[in-house]
Parts: structure tokens; sequence; C-alpha cells
């Protein structure tokens, strides 16, 4: 089993939903976070100080998922999240140990 | 196709280093920027790429960010401007960048401090050079303008910076860039200019050496780490030296420090020169006040100054001197260059020079400064000529806070404030300023020393018998807080011992001034209340011995208390042990067994306890076991989890060593800091009077040191009478009392060996 966590653009959030649905990926969580990468959360026309570091808004999502879908859910929110714009954010995968689906608990492979 | 850029011919050729390496790769980078910018404008009519702050000035370290302003006209297409910085964030350079208007850039520089000062060294890469043309005039006439605010401004950064990140010279791993002494203080003296060209201060190019020799490190530095950050760290001095061709660590630190504490000097100079110019620019301009101080030398404002037409003497540097720490006020620069043609001093001093020369020391804190002004300005040599091997030399291990010389200077000013307790305040002075005088030259310290220090002594014109005195205090500079925290002074050996050493009251009285004002001047782990009360505890022993008493009459043994009786009666009759533990005593009586200390040390390892000394006797078939401990994290201590954890450990029922190996994984101080102590272990004979052997374990600290040396001890059937721990830095000295299993010390040379053995295993085992 894998966590998928991706930091999107906000307006993406939608597109991203839509696209992770149509492939049947049955649970997501979603945050309002905010963060800054390598340009410093500014835009490519950024006016202000040079060595300043912003901020910006962005979303992140998780889902916890089977280890053969993983390949097929990173493509997917990597297409629908791209805008080929610096800020586009990141995907990765991390290595779940044990999940419990707390009402039935269920383990594993069977509580995604 | 973009243009690539390919920086590893640059970064890998170590025949380029410092100043020739940033000019190189600098041109390397913005011949790329150029490219990038020609691809992206045939016509730049109305736009140009410059670079701002160190990137415009050329100065581009390996991991340097590149500082870029696309200055535009506002007649620019901005989305396509757009295009510009993908490749560098897709080449994963690190780029400040903005696209602006020049009045967006003066708008921006006049609400923002690092804006102005980062205009202040623009340089045209491509484009519209009028552009830029325009820009740097508007941008430099704004900071003129603005002078008096900015210089403000930037005078409370440059405080605020130097407190955060401390003093380059001093500082075990300096800040190359930020610290105090550092690059960005040459940077400000050119802000200064800039702001005010008339103002008389050191220009950054009379400090191009001091300059260059930052910049090397700084260099190297990234290319070792691969990183940003311009902290030199301990365990990057040793590459960084071998990289610049330099024999080791130690004189790459002592050339940072030279270079740091002048380049810090001429920063103190020019913001004391900024602030007199802000205090004197107001509207009623009004010239500083002066008053005469006599023998020719006047304060005027808050400098002192050789009266105009006063002729130089041999005397003049140490009136000025003296004058300067007792007014806590600057040598003016004029008079600096005045005194720079005095004549020598003759040998031996006049009493004059002598009296001068004390008096400068007992000027406390102040002096600190004007001795460095000496120092600086070649002046400091001259008098004491065999400070020479101590100038600006680093002492690298955790426990020094500062090089040989500012402690000596360190320790002076304490001194000073000491001299009430001891009848030659003079001697105590010069003793503080003498005792480290060895350091600098091979061989024992303190030993090497005494020859040094008597040669400055003469010199100076002191009577023989100070001459003495003071080769006393070099060598037995240590003695005092050795023997305080590592012997134990309830036996009358010790005290008998030290005062067979001092001989008289009076020299008592120095050494303990001086072991006071040299450990607070060491850093802070070198003193401490528990350090304190020793020290006062062996020197009023010891006193009482040289004034003539009895030693009988000063130690004796203080009768036990209700309380202690009734816990000894508790061990003998329960069939637990008897625990008392309260403030940081822990007293335990139970029956003797071997490997006793070393289970009741392991528990108190476990729960974060430092134990400072410790205490054991038997009473018939009882042991009595006293610790003083001390929580390593400063917390409350948990006496009740303590004592559960005691009783279950003596029934054998606590696997110390793999609870201990677990908390010393946690608690692994993998970080390097600096050189320690060499391990060693000494069995000495005939320290102790009643019939026990001292053995003295020197080793680097580490989570149940105590628990195996104890432990291996006990393994060789020693009893441990007595122990007193004393922790300098990352290292510990830990030294036992023992006696073998039928009382009797230990006189078999093969068995002393046996001990050394067993105990260099241990420290060696807790160090891998």
């Amino acid at each position: 089993m894998k966590l998928v966590t991706a930091i999107i653009k906000p307006f993406k959030l939608d597109d991203v939903k839509t696209a992770l649905k149509a492939i049947n990926v049955v649970g997501l969580t979603v945050t309002e976070v905010q963060g800054f990468g390598r340009q410093g959360g500014h835009t490519e026309t950024y006016r202000g100080a040079e060595y300043k570091i912003d901020f910006v808004p962005k979303v992140r999502l998780e889902a916890v998922i089977a280890d053969a879908d993983v390949d097929a859910v990173v493509d997917t929110i990597v297409n629908s999240a791209r805008t080929d714009k610096i800020g586009d954010g990141k995907v990765w995968v991390t290595s779940v140990d044990q999940i419990t689906r707390i009402r039935t608990g269920e383990r594993d492979n069977d509580a995604i | 196709m973009a243009p690539v850029l390919d920086r590893s011919a640059v970064l890998d050729d170590q025949g380029l280093r410092g100043r020739p390496f940033v000019d190189a790769y600098t041109a390397l980078v913005d011949h790329w920027l150029v490219a990038l910018f020609d691809e992206l404008y045939d016509d730049p009519t109305g736009v140009a790429l410059l670079a701002t702050g160190g990137h415009g000035r050329g100065e581009l370290a390996p991991q340097s960010d590149l500082d870029l302003l696309l200055l535009h006209d506002g007649s620019i297409d901005l989305e396509r401007a757009e295009r510009f910085w993908y490749p560098m964030w897709d080449s994963k350079m690190k780029v400040g960048h903005s696209t602006r208007t020049i009045a967006e850039t003066l708008g921006l520089a006049s609400d923002d401090l690092a804006t102005a000062t980062s205009l202040l060294s623009i340089r045209h890469l491509a484009g519209d050079a009028q552009l830029v043309e325009r820009l740097r005039d508007a941008a430099e006439g704004q900071w003129r303008k603005q002078s008096k605010r900015g210089l403000a401004q930037l005078a409370e950064t440059v405080d605020l910076r130097h407190q955060t990140t401390g003093e380059v010279a001093a500082a075990l791993e300096p800040d190359l860039k930020e610290g105090r002494g550092g690059l960005r203080d040459v940077h400000a003296l050119a802000w200064i200019l800039a702001a005010v060209p008339e103002l008389d201060i050191i220009a950054p190019s009379s400090l191009a050496a001091e300059y260059n020799t930052l910049l090397d490190a700084r260099v190297e530095l990234h290319r070792v780490t691969g990183r940003s950050g311009d902290v030199l760290q301990l365990h990057d001095q040793d590459e960084v030296a071998a990289r610049l061709g330099i024999e080791n660590a130690d004189v790459l630190m002592t050339d940072v420090a030279s270079a740091a504490r002048r380049i810090a000097w001429a920063s103190d100079e020019a913001w004391f020169t900024v602030r007199e110019h802000l205090n004197s620019s107001g509207v009623f301009k009004r010239s500083p006040r002066r008053r005469e101080l006599g023998g020719g030398i006047e304060t005027v404002g808050e400098r002192v100054e050789l009266g105009e037409g006063v002729a130089v003497d041999e005397l003049s540097i140490l009136r000025v001197a003296v004058a300067a720490a007792q007014q806590r006020a600057r040598i003016g620069r004029r008079t600096l260059e005045a005194l720079a043609s005095a004549p020598p001093l003759p040998e031996p001093w006049p009493t004059e020079a002598r009296e001068l020369f004390v008096d400068l020391l007992e000027a406390g804190t102040p002096a600190i400064g004007v001795i460095e002004t000496l120092d600086l300005n070649d002046m400091w040599l001259p008098l004491v000529p065999e400070w020479e091997p101590n100038r600006s030399r680093p002492q690298r291990n955790a426990y020094h806070r500062f090089t040989v010389d500012r402690h000596s200077w360190e320790c002076v000013a304490l001194a000073a404030n000491l001299t009430g307790t001891v009848a030659r305040p003079d001697l105590l002075v010069m003793g503080a300023l003498l005792h480290d005088i060895g350091k600098g030259y091979p061989g024992q310290h303190s030993l090497v020393g005494m020859d040094l220090g008597a040669a400055v002594m003469r010199r100076m014109g002191f009577p023989e018998a100070d001459v003495d005195t003071i080769r006393l205090m070099i060598e037995h500079h240590l003695l005092l807080p050795d023997v305080a925290t590592r012997r134990d002074l309830d036996d009358p050996a010790t005290i008998l011992m030290v005062a067979a050493r001092v001989e008289t009251t009076d020299r008592l009285r120095l050494l303990a001034a001086l072991a006071e004002a040299d450990s607070i001047a060491t850093g802070p782990s070198a003193w401490s209340p528990w350090k304190a009360g020793l020290l006062a505890k062996l020197a009023e022993r010891v006193a009482f011995v040289t004034d003539g008493g009895d030693v009988g009459g000063v130690i004796t043994d203080s009768p036990a208390t209700t309380a202690q009786l009734e816990l000894v009666e508790r061990g003998a009759t329960g069939d637990r042990p008897a625990i008392d533990a309260h403030d940081d005593r822990l007293t335990i009586v139970c029956a003797d067994r071997p490997g006793l200390f070393s289970r009741i040390a392991g528990v108190l390892a476990l729960n974060g306890l430092d134990v400072l000394e410790a205490s054991a006797h038997t009473s018939g078939s009882l042991a009595i076991e006293e610790f003083r401990v001390v929580s390593a994290f400063g917390n409350e201590i948990p006496w009740s989890k303590v004592e559960q954890d005691l009783e279950r450990a003596l029934l054998g029922r606590i696997a110390l060593e793999p609870r201990l190996a677990e908390r010393a994984r946690s608690y692994q101080r993998r970080r390097n800091t600096g050189r320690g102590l060499e391990p060693n272990v000494r069995v000495l004979e005939h320290e102790a009077s009643d019939g026990a052997t001292v053995v003295e374990v020197v080793g680097p600290d580490s989570v149940g040191l105590l628990y195996g040396l104890t432990r291996a001890l006990a393994d060789l059937d020693l009893d441990i009478l007595r122990a007193k721990i004393a922790t300098m830095g990352s290292d510990v000295v830990d030294s036992f009392y023992v006696r073998d299993r039928s009382g009797a010390a230990i006189t078999d040379e093969a068995d002393g060996a046996e001990i050394r053995t067993a105990l260099l295993h241990v420290l060696k085992r807790s160090r891998a």
C-alpha cells in the first residue's frame, strides 16, 4: 500500500478530483496549505525584492492506494494538474505499513 | 536549442581558487545568461538584464544565488519576458529574480534597505545599457539623498546581524559572510561611502587582503559542502585548509581570525564615525566637546586624541591607551597615525611605563578594545614581543570560547574586578595577561610560559621577587582548578600538596583569583557554582595551612547527623537498601557487594543524571554510598523514579548494559566538537594519604561512561572510596580513589598497568 501526496495549484483541484474519480480512486483527503519552492514563491514577473521568500497558497491531496495503482494515480495527477508554468507542484509516494477501516476493522487492501 | 550551462570545468578546476575562481565562474555564468537573453530578444530596446548584490560585484561563489533584475521601460511584452527565467530554474540554479521598471525599482529601494544596497553594485549584463545607467545614477542618487535614514537603518541591521551571528575571529564555527568581521562588513563600508563619500573611514580597498582571505575560504567551503551557507564548520575546516594549500586547519583559522579582526576593527571605526556624523549633521551643527586630560592628551567627543602640536615620546602610546581605557573612549585615527612614529621604550622600562601598563590592564573591560586597537596598529607586539605566536591563535574546541590572545585579555579584564582579593593587584593582572603565553610555543604551555613570562616581566623592570611570583603563577595557573575538581579536598595530603607548591598565602590568593578569571574567560562550561564552591573550599583550607595552621585543624570529620544515623539503622535492619535522596544528594545504605558503585552510576546515567562526586564508606558489612549529581538537561531530578530503579538495579533486575547502550544511541553526539583531550589513564600512588591510589581518567564524555569505568574497576576487585567527575566541554576527567580488596594501595607496577589497560579499553569502546 502506498500513500500518494500531491501539492497542486488550488484552481486545479477540481480537474484532479474528476480525473482521479475516473480511474476509480475511492478516497481523497484535501488540505489547504502554503509553501514555496525553487522560485521562492515568486511569479515569473515578480516585481519585489529578489531575496524575499513568499508563501504561496496550495492544496495538498492525499490518497492511500494499492501498490498496483501507483503509476496510474501519479500519472493522472501529473497530467490533470499540469499548467506548464512554475508552481505546478510535486507528487510523491510513500510506503504505508498498515491501514485499518475504523467502522469495520478491515485491514490493509480491504480497507482502501 | 537553449544555451546550456556547464559549470563542471570551472568548479572542478582546483587551480582556480578565491578571486580567480569567482572571476572565472561569474564570467561563465554571465556568458550563459547573456546567451539566454539574446535568444529571447533580437532587439533589446527598452529591456536589459543586470546583476545586483554579490552577483553585481562579480563575486559568485559556487553556491551563491544569482541576483538578477530584468529591467524594462514598460513597453515590453511581459508574457514574453516570463520565458526568460525557465531555463535557469530548469538548470537548478538558485536565482533571485525580478522584473521591474526603473520607477518600480526606485520605489522598492526607498522602502527596502536590502534592495537599496543591492542596487549599489549593479552590473549590466545584456540589453539596453542606457537603461541600466539611468537606474544606476538614480539609485545612487537616491541612496545619497536618503543617506541619513539609510545609514541609521543600516547601522541597526549591522548591530542586529553581529548579535545573531557572533564574531568571526572568536567563533569555533564562524559565519564568513554575516559574522562580525565577515565579508558583509566590508560591503557595508562601501555602502557608507556611497552614501557620504567625504566621510573619513577605512576604504574597502585597503582591506582587500583580509577580504580575499575570507573569500578564499568561502569558495572552498561551498565546493566542499556543495550547499549554500557560509558557516565554516569544524568538520569542514581540515578539507578547506587542504584545498587552499594551507598546512592545517589551525593555520587556516588563524588566518581567518586575523583577517576578521582587522575587518571588525575597521567596521567599528567606520560605524563610530557614521554615528558621529549622524549626530552632528542636524540643523544646529556643533563641534564635539573637548576636554583636557593632562599630559598633552584630550578627549574630543568620544575619542581620545593627542593635543595639537604635542610631541610624541616613548610613553605616548601607553599614556593614550590608559586614557582611552579609563575614559571608555576610542583612540582617534589621527592620533593612531601620530603614535606610529613613537620611539621604542628603553629596556628595562622606566617606572612610569610599567605603572601605565599596569593601569591599562587594571582598567577592566574597556582595556580589551584598546589593546585590540594597539595590536591591529602594530603597537602591542613591541610592548610584549613574546606575544607573537599567540596572535589570533584558535583553540578549536568546545571548551574555549576565544582565541588565545583574546582569552588572555578577557582574563585580564575579569581579574581587574578581583584585585580587592589580593595584596598585589599589579601581579594579578600581569599573571592574567601572561598565564597562557606559552600556548603559541611547542611543549607544555604552563612550563614553556614561565621563561617567556619572566622575560616580559624583566623587560618591564619588575623586581626579581615579582618575576618569581609570575613564574609560579604561570606554572601553577591550573593547579587550583585541577585539584579542586579532581582531588579529595577532605584528604590532608591534598591540602598539604597544594600548600607546598604555593608556599605563601599571598601567592595562593593570586592563584585563586587568576583561576576564577581564567575559568570564566574560558567559556560557560569551565565555570559553575559547583566549581566555584570547590575552589573556595580548597583555597580556604590551603590558606589555613600557609598561615601556619596545622592541617588537622581545618579538616575535621563532621559528626554524623541523626538523619544519617537513622538511615544506617534502616539499612542495617531492613532487607531492602535504605535510600535518602533530596536536592542534588543521594545516599544509599545497603549490604556491601562488588559492583555496587557501578550499578548506582548506571541507574543515574539512565535517568539523565551526571555525577559530580561520590564517596563510599563501609561500616562492617554495610556500604554507605553518597552521590552528588546534576541533571544533564537542567531539569528537576525525578528522585522517586530513580529510587525505584535503584531498588530494582541492586536486586539485579535491570539490564543496565543494554539499556545504557540504547540511551547512548539516542543521545549519540556525532558532531565533531573539535580537538578533545587525548584519552589517558594515570595511576598516581602518592597523592592520597589514607592508603588509597588515585586513578585519573581523561577522555571524551559519553552516556554511561562512569558506569563502564567503575564496572571495570570492580572487575579488578578494586574498592572505590571516592570519585570526582569534572566535565570540560565535550571531555571529562574522572578521578577515582581506589584500594584493593585487602585495603591496600596499588603499589605493584603490573597492577597499575592492568588498571590502565582496562580503563583505556572502556574509553575506546565508548568512543566507537
